[in-house]
């Protein structure tokens, strides 16, 4: 595990030779889909979900690694795109906001915001909501003030985060139900 | 979604907002989504000297570099472009003219010399480390104090000195009252600059259509018109003869773009007319290009054939800075145009940090007379507004010092009102509307209670009350100006606050825990807030702006019976399309899912001057859209009496169908009303029905108000203030959706809270950059915005419209409850809280814990 949070693990064929603009073989899954790309060594993990794999749900708001709008959820644990390599990405996988909806069906931390009115401008949901997926992964019911704790990384400029919690907050119930549901079938 | 479909009542109602869909899924369309074909990226180099000349600027490695298309310098966007002109030509004020790229001068760290266009990204910044520049450094004004000192460097150098705006008002018998008065009060007051810092930051792309030569400007813009006007006029750069020709060839042409704005003229004709260019000739003076330069861009845009339309989509956030037209834009729009190409800007934090809107800097010396039983007998304030470097397009300093002027009085009884106004220019980036813009009138007015109260030996609630205009006062004026109505409900905002509070039992606790060693406080804070305030707020300001009281919605059925509303409104945060819906589908009759909010695109919206601001958009756009709702439902049941063969009277519209009332079965679909219009075989969003409305809000009122309570636990180990409770009792009217408020008003205190205990854009005094990230300009997170009790008051206003405003007031509120609390904290050591901004270093000093510096 390094700093960055994520498992390591780099091209094995990288061509040192060729100058700085070679490119780097990356086979990731992103949002269950099996990727293979060439990248270019300096280009951030964010700009090659964005602009090469076109998923632009995750957004860059400082790009210095402070705000959270880019979080995406790498290998279970909740990473901001804007401070990793694409190369660094090798042999991951990555669910980002346009992997958590099944079709018109909602996941339940989305389903939550909704019944919460958790979000207004919105440029800073899908962090939170990646934030909240990993956290809610690994801690699947946590107090009122773990949740305040664990989304403290994330800025949002509009709601003064109440109702943001309260959406974690349901959506720990929303899952709880599902998961009883599923259990009763 | 709501399952209230068709029956009507949404008004009133949390119903869950019909944006979420789109934007908690990743769907979303921001600026920075936006994808066009063969887009070409920007990167802006900027000056890192505060105040030097450039002597000379070399872009030749730059343009050589695989992969850059084109470096546009200063020198290339003079000859491209018309220079920024003033908005609003007030007496006493004196506005540079500038233009989109500095040529010889830069004026701040981050101001804009070249701009370089690129194949992505990556490269043009690669690109900005080629290019050399030469600066000679000049000597920094970094502070208000040094730009009054007259010995400064003038930023400049036509306008005789860093003072460029300096007037006196008197409203009232100001010699008399504060001759008479038992006590005189004076209090100096300074804001730090702070910084909207919207989670999207700024950026604009341009499509070319590389065929036609047509702009598309997808912009994340708070105001799509305006940008579209503005950059049509500021990228006309043609000789006089060349635009009178063009006037006089495209008559038709000229007849279908002005279309849009042509009725928005006329009808604000008469708010036109007042418009105060008294300024106009000191200006000229000064600066006698700004007449040619006028001159020629009016008449550009007059002879201009072909306009850019511009789209704008999701925005995230904005809190008043992107209602600024920015110098990028413009550069941006004549790169584009000149390169044939598609080009994108997407601001980066540390460029937004530096120039993407500061606001608030102003010192303030506040003077209160008052009588020994307490009685508020006048106010007199000296003010000096750190305006930046480049003034703010359209709305720059001198506006925001009239908003000021006219609200310092707040809802206090006052015979008497004299402000002395003064706007320096600095080395620093350029000061915006920030969310109440006006709101250092509410802060200084409400610590100065405060301080009086203390000093009289009242409590802070004792002077509220026997100061704060009641029922009994109504109808009457404000002495800057205003009527007031009783919607301007302060006094039953505060009472009720009062009974919420139990300040006694807080009494008892506080010196409970001062036996502990704790220092427990709470602060009182009220304000009233145009919103949108009686047309005499407006031409109190600066005669003629009662323009934006005026706004128009389009409302259409098409003949497959879907509902679009179309608003000039451009939401960036405020959750429109769930508002409009629900007032448009309460006057047709029809489910909120039936109803399509169209914004954004200016080929498609009705044209406004100013879109998203100003607490504007329930009464305003809200009330246009109840209007045009309104008179189409009238179109609807005209139409449907013919097919049922009823009584217009009898008609209802219920759940999408109109029928005879009492009588369900005795009904037609809208569908099929629509239908009966344009006829079976026309196509599904072919329009059976087309209103469009002009609403302008009207009356004596138009006030929301507020009283804020903030309790805070200050602990003088570390200077870290706590906030265990936090109350605001608000009252902007009848709510449209309470969830929507209360999420306004909890968003307004928590950047409060950041104003107060967290942000500020750090200048050194020379005017050098120190909070270019954001772990220099914090932010309040989850952990530090306090859980915010909100109780609504619904006071009726007399108005056909009574929907009022609610956008700004938390933030206006906000700092000065907390200000207040922190010093009521700290009384025993009789400290005085001069300072919005109170870091835990600053608590310390007060306290005496620390010295400073």
């Amino acid at each position: 595990m390094t700093a960055d949070g994520t498992e390591g693990g780099r091209g094995e064929s990288i061509d040192t030779s060729a100058g700085p603009r070679v490119g780097i073989p990356i086979t990731c899954t992103i949002n269950r889909t099996p990727i293979e790309a060439v990248v270019e060594s300096r280009r951030t993990l964010a700009d090659f979900i964005r602009d090469e794999l076109g998923l632009t749900g995750t957004h860059l708001g400082c790009e210095h690694g402070v705000c959270g709008a880019c979080t995406i959820v790498l290998d279970g644990r909740a990473v901001r795109s804007c401070l990793m390599l694409a190369a660094q990405a090798d042999r991951t996988e990555i669910p980002t906001i346009e992997g958590l909806a099944d079709g018109d069906e909602l996941h339940p931390i989305q389903q939550a915001m909704h019944d919460t009115h958790g979000f207004q401008c919105a440029f800073c949901a899908p962090g939170f909501l990646m934030t909240a997926v990993a956290l809610l992964e690994t801690n699947p019911s946590p107090t009122t003030e773990e949740i305040r704790r664990e989304m403290s990384g994330n800025l949002c400029r509009c709601t003064g985060y109440r109702t943001i919690l309260d959406g974690v907050e349901r959506a720990v119930g929303l899952m709880a139900d599902g998961m009883k549901e599923e259990g009763d079938e | 979604m709501s399952s209230r479909s068709g029956l009507g009542g949404f008004v009133g109602t949390s119903v869950k907002r019909v944006e979420d869909q789109r934007l908690l899924t990743g769907r979303g369309t921001y600026l920075a989504d936006v994808r066009v074909e063969g887009c070409l990226d920007a990167a802006f180099l900027r000056s890192p000297y505060p105040h030097a000349e450039i002597a000379s600027i070399d872009v030749a490695a730059a343009c050589a570099l695989s992969g850059v298309h084109a470096v546009f310098t200063g020198a290339d966007i003079e000859r491209l472009t018309n220079p920024f002109l003033p908005f609003s030509m007030m007496t006493n004020l004196y506005t540079p003219l500038h233009y989109a790229l500095s040529k010889d001068r830069v004026r701040m760290v981050g101001d804009p010399v070249a701009i370089v266009v690129a194949e992505s990204r990556y490269i043009a910044e690669d690109a900005l480390d080629l290019i050399e520049v030469d600066y000679e450094e000049l000597p920094p004004v970094g502070t208000i104090a040094t730009a009054l000192d007259p010995t400064s460097t003038p930023l400049w150098k036509r306008a005789g000195g860093n003072v460029l705006y300096d007037d006196n008002a008197e409203h009232g018998d100001v010699d008399e009252v504060f001759t008479r008065a038992d006590h005189v009060f004076t209090e100096t007051f300074s804001c730090p600059r702070q910084s909207n810092q919207p989670m999207e930051t700024r950026g604009t792309l341009v499509e070319v259509d590389a065929g036609t030569g047509e702009l598309t400007v997808h912009s994340a813009t708070q105001s799509s018109h305006m940008l579209r006007w503005l950059l049509a006029a500021y990228t006309e750069r043609r000789s006089v003869l060349d635009s009178a020709k063009s006037f006089a060839r495209n008559k038709q042409r000229r007849a279908g773009l002005l279309a849009g704005a042509r009725s928005f003229l006329s009808e604000s004709a008469d708010d036109l007319k007042k418009q105060d260019n008294s300024g106009m000739f000191a200006q000229v003076r000064k600066e006698p290009s700004t007449l040619p330069h006028m001159f020629r861009t009016a008449l550009g845009v007059a002879g201009k054939e072909r306009f850019p339309t511009v789209v704008a989509k999701d925005i995230g956030g904005g809190f008043g800075a992107k209602g600024a037209v920015a110098r990028e834009d413009v550069a941006l729009a004549a790169a584009a145009i000149e390169l044939g190409r598609s080009v994108r800007w997407v601001e980066d934090r540390v460029e937004n940090l530096l120039d993407g809107g500061h606001a608030r800097e102003e010192e303030m010396t506040l003077s209160m007379a008052v009588d020994d039983d307490g009685t508020i007998r006048g106010l007199k304030v000296d003010v000096v507004l750190d305006q930046g470097a480049y003034p703010s397009t359209p709305v720059a300093g001198a506006m925001i010092m009239q908003m000021m002027r006219v609200m310092w009085p707040g809802s206090y009884r006052m015979e008497a009102f004299a402000q002395r106004s003064r706007i320096v220019a600095t080395n620093k980036g350029k000061y915006v509307a920030y969310r109440g813009p006006w709101a250092n009138e509410t802060w200084t007015r409400e610590r100065m209670v405060n301080v009086v109260a203390r000093r009289l030996g009242m409590s802070q609630a004792e002077i509220r009350l026997k100061n704060i205009m009641g029922a009994e006062d109504f109808p009457t004026a404000m002495v800057t100006g205003p009527t007031v109505d009783e919607t301007m409900s302060t006094r039953k905002t505060l009472e009720r606050a009062l009974e919420l509070a139990d300040l006694d039992s807080f009494e008892r606790a506080k010196a409970d825990a001062a036996a502990e060693g704790r220092y427990l406080g709470v602060g009182i804070a009220n304000y009233p807030e145009a919103a949108p305030g009686p047309p005499n707020y407006w031409d109190s300001l600066s005669p003629g702006s009662g323009v934006f009281l005026r706004q128009t919605a389009r409302a259409t059925v098409a003949r497959d019976g879907s509902v679009e509303v179309r608003t000039p409104q451009m939401p960036h945060g405020q959750s429109h399309e769930t508002t409009y819906a629900q007032i448009a589908a309460d006057e047709l009759g029809v489910g909120i899912e039936d109803v399509t909010v169209v914004y954004g695109d200016t080929s498609r919206t009705p044209f406004d001057l100013l879109g998203t601001g100003g607490s504007r958009g329930g009464p305003v756009g809200g009330g246009a859209v109840r209007k045009a709702g309104r008179s189409l439902r009238g179109e609807i049941l005209d139409a449907a009496a013919d097919l049922l063969e009823a009584s217009v009277d009898d008609l209802e519209i219920k759940n999408g169908s109109v029928h005879v009332s009492g009588v369900p079965a005795r009904g037609v679909a809208l569908a099929d009303v629509a239908a009966s219009v344009v006829g079976d075989d026309a196509a599904a969003d072919s329009l059976a029905f087309d209103v469009s409305e002009s609403y302008t809000s009207a009356g004596d009122g138009g006030w929301s108000t507020a009283t804020h309570v903030c309790w805070v636990d200050v602990d003088l180990d570390t200077g870290q203030v706590t906030i265990p409770r936090y109350l605001v009792v608000e009252d902007c009217g009848p709510v449209i959706n309470p969830a929507i408020v209360d999420g306004q008003v909890r968003g307004g205190v928590a950047q409060g809270v950041g104003a107060v205990l967290f942000e500020r854009v750090a200048y050194d005094d020379d005017g050098g950059m120190r909070s270019t990230t954001y772990l220099d300009y914090e932010m309040p997170t989850s952990m530090e915005v306090p859980d915010i009790e909100i109780e609504h008051l619904e006071t009726l206003s007399p108005g056909e419209n009574d929907f009022r405003g609610v956008g700004e007031g938390g933030m206006i509120g906000a700092p000065a409850a907390i200000t207040n609390a922190i010093e009521d904290a700290l009384s025993e050591f009789d400290v005085t809280v001069r300072e919005q901004y109170l870091p835990p270093s600053r608590i310390l000093e007060l306290a005496g814990v620390i010295t400073p510096d």
